[in-house]
């Protein structure tokens, strides 16, 4: 699996990256960020200033303060060989009804640079490569929403790029087509050894795909890390008993276990710190001799983390 | 028993799906514009589109050509010349080029704004203004081809059945000059067709913009040289009634460089032709910036 490694050069990297738009609105304040190779999620609420990041590290727009920096080159100077490193996919329908998707892919690798017929050969290979075979030959304006989404990722892949912007890529798909995407970006990450940066406003979503999480919120840093960490700090053990919630959270409490009651029902939730956990729920258990219904492991989902966090609190904790 | 993974480091690797990247040699600037260039302009015929997208430009095409092979027959008959190459069936010529204009331009940048594809566009390594040059590029290409190759047809049918080498010196010579007000139109309505087409997205308007722009202005400039007196006329009102359409600044700079007065639409401008010339080049440049600006605002949204 992707070890997450510190010494591999950052794909990209911000220093106090700030954009105010005119009618003073800022989209990004101060954020400094580094993302390592593989793919990390770029998480935020509508409007935390995703889709701006993105357009700085594509050279679209320039920041008003700060830099940054993709595969070590700086946005503002380098913008057009950056750009010849990157595939975007726009989060909105950016797509022409009346041509074929092999015609239109085709002529986006040739504005890639590509020779003629390798923009042909690469096209024809996206198009494969995100699920989409004889369909190819027919007008976009005939397609379903989940074909025009593999579309446009084909278009951003077509370029052959060394890392893949993509925003919001499971916009308008229904859950199957959204299982469909996200496992097609995870091994376009994994397999064909392209960095991506997956921007999301759902966590719960991209967190199964990525190495690595940057969430950002009003345009500041929230939190950087690596999945793994995010997790580990998140486990939980569940334990519902029918009766006796309250003496059990006292033996726990003794047996040096802070457990906390769910808000409501007879659930108690213990930090799952290792094996041991489990022997020392189950003896407690047993000493009460309490009806036990349920003794789970649960994952806290990343954005409950994010909502901590951004209100100072720790995680469950009496 | 699975078979091993096959690897997939962070560096990438060939794997069961066949990915492969591109190390090979990529194209510059100048290529990629060519490559957008060709594409617009193949699309400004309907190439690459359906069977609708090529019937305007076809008929568009045939109806110019075709008074050119009417004077090809005639000439074999003995007739002399039917049309003067500077003033190619100028009225025809006005109709056809409005129409393709307002179809084609639309087809070219409204298309585009409209599918919301121009930020594909951008994350390429394109510069701002390189889409609009490669669309202006494009549409003067595509109406040269519109207004030259009659003016080809015309010349090739004379002198199929001219005699001796002077007579076909003199028509190369009366052909040259022909060319150029082609080429001064093509210009000049290139870039006047882009900036009303990209004004929107929606494609029946900016039709209507185009067209409702250029036969407005060119029916005003020729009720006012009509009511100056004709073209005919020398009184400073009709001289400088051609300043306002297109069309007429184009026949104004004709005449004043020469070309034969009173066959055209304008009066002979007399003192005021450097003021068509002016015109005509300020004309340009406006339509031009407009055109670049227009989209260095398009790419940031």
């Amino acid at each position: 699996m992707h070890m997450p490694s510190n010494q591999a050069p950052a794909v990209i990297e911000t220093t106090a990256l700030t954009k105010v738009y005119p009618g003073d609105v800022t989209a990004l304040d101060g954020l400094t960020v580094s993302v390592a190779p593989g793919v990390t999620g770029l998480v935020g609420a509508n409007g935390a200033g995703k889709s701006t990041l993105i357009k700085i590290l594509l050279g679209l727009i320039p920041p008003t303060n700060g830099q940054a920096k993709v595969l070590g080159r700086d946005c503002e100077t380098s913008g057009e060989t950056i750009r010849t490193l990157l595939g975007y996919m726009p989060e909105h329908d950016c797509l022409p009804p009346d041509v074929t998707a092999t015609e239109f892919v085709t002529h986006l690798g040739r504005i890639s640079g590509l020779p003629p017929t390798v923009a042909k050969e690469r096209a024809a290979e996206s198009l494969r490569h995100v699920g989409l075979h004889e369909e190819r030959y027919r007008l976009i304006g005939t397609y379903s929403t989940g074909m025009k989404q593999r579309v446009k990722l084909a278009q951003a892949l077509v370029g052959a790029p060394r890392l893949l912007l993509l925003d919001e890529p499971t916009n308008g798909l229904d859950p199957a087509g959204r299982t469909a995407m996200l496992e097609l970006i995870g091994r376009i990450g994994t397999e064909f050894g392209i960095s991506i940066v997956v921007a999301s406003h759902l966590l719960g979503e991209i967190e199964r795909i990525c190495d690595h999480l940057v969430a950002i919120d009003s345009g500041r840093l929230l939190r950087a890390d690596s999945i793994t960490s995010f997790t580990q700090a998140s486990q939980v053990l569940a334990v519902e008993v029918e009766e006796g919630l309250v003496q059990l959270q006292a033996a726990l409490a003794a047996r040096g276990l802070p457990a906390t009651p769910q808000a409501q029902g007879r659930t108690l939730l213990v930090p799952l710190g290792g094996d041991d956990t489990y022997d020392v729920v189950r003896d407690c258990v047993a000493a009460l001799a309490l009806p036990l219904c349920r003794l789970e492991q649960r994952r806290h989902q990343v954005e409950e983390l994010f909502r901590d966090e951004r209100d100072g609190q720790e995680v469950p904790h009496a | 028993m699975p078979e091993p993974a096959l690897s997939a480091s962070a560096t990438g690797v060939i794997h069961d799906l066949g990915y492969r990247g591109y190390d090979g040699p990529r194209q510059g600037r100048a290529q990629i514009v060519r490559a957008l260039t060709w594409h617009s302009f193949r699309s400004a015929f309907g190439i690459g589109r359906g069977v609708k997208g090529k019937i305007i430009p076809a008929l568009a095409f045939i109806a110019m050509c075709l008074p050119a092979l009417v004077n090809a027959f005639a000439v074999a008959r003995g007739n002399q010349r039917l049309f003067g190459y500077d003033v190619y069936v100028p009225n025809l010529r006005a109709a056809v080029v409005i129409v393709f204009i307002a179809a084609q331009a639309p087809e070219l940048v409204s298309r585009d704004l409209r599918s919301r594809v121009l930020p594909l566009y951008f994350c390429r390594p394109l510069r701002r203004s390189d889409y609009p040059l490669a669309k202006y590029l494009a549409m003067t290409g595509a109406l040269l081809i519109l207004i030259e190759v009659p003016l080809l047809i015309l010349y090739v049918g004379t002198i199929a059945s001219a005699k001796g080498g002077s007579a076909i010196w003199h028509e190369t010579r009366a052909l040259i000059p022909g060319l150029g007000v082609g080429l001064m139109y093509a210009a000049l309505f290139a870039a006047i067709g882009l900036v009303l087409a990209s004004l929107t997205g929606r494609r029946a308007y900016s039709t209507g913009i185009v067209a409702i722009a250029c036969i407005l202005t060119f029916f005003v400039a020729l009720l006012l040289i009509q009511a100056e007196g004709g073209q005919s006329a020398t009184a400073t009102g009709a001289r400088i009634a051609g300043l306002f359409s297109p069309f007429t600044i184009i026949d104004g700079v004709r005449v004043w460089l020469g070309g034969s007065a009173q066959t055209g639409f304008v009066a002979d401008p007399g003192r005021y032709g450097p003021l068509y010339g002016v015109l005509a080049v300020a004309l340009l440049a406006a339509c031009l910036g407009g055109l670049a600006a227009r989209y260095r605002k398009v790419s940031q949204s």
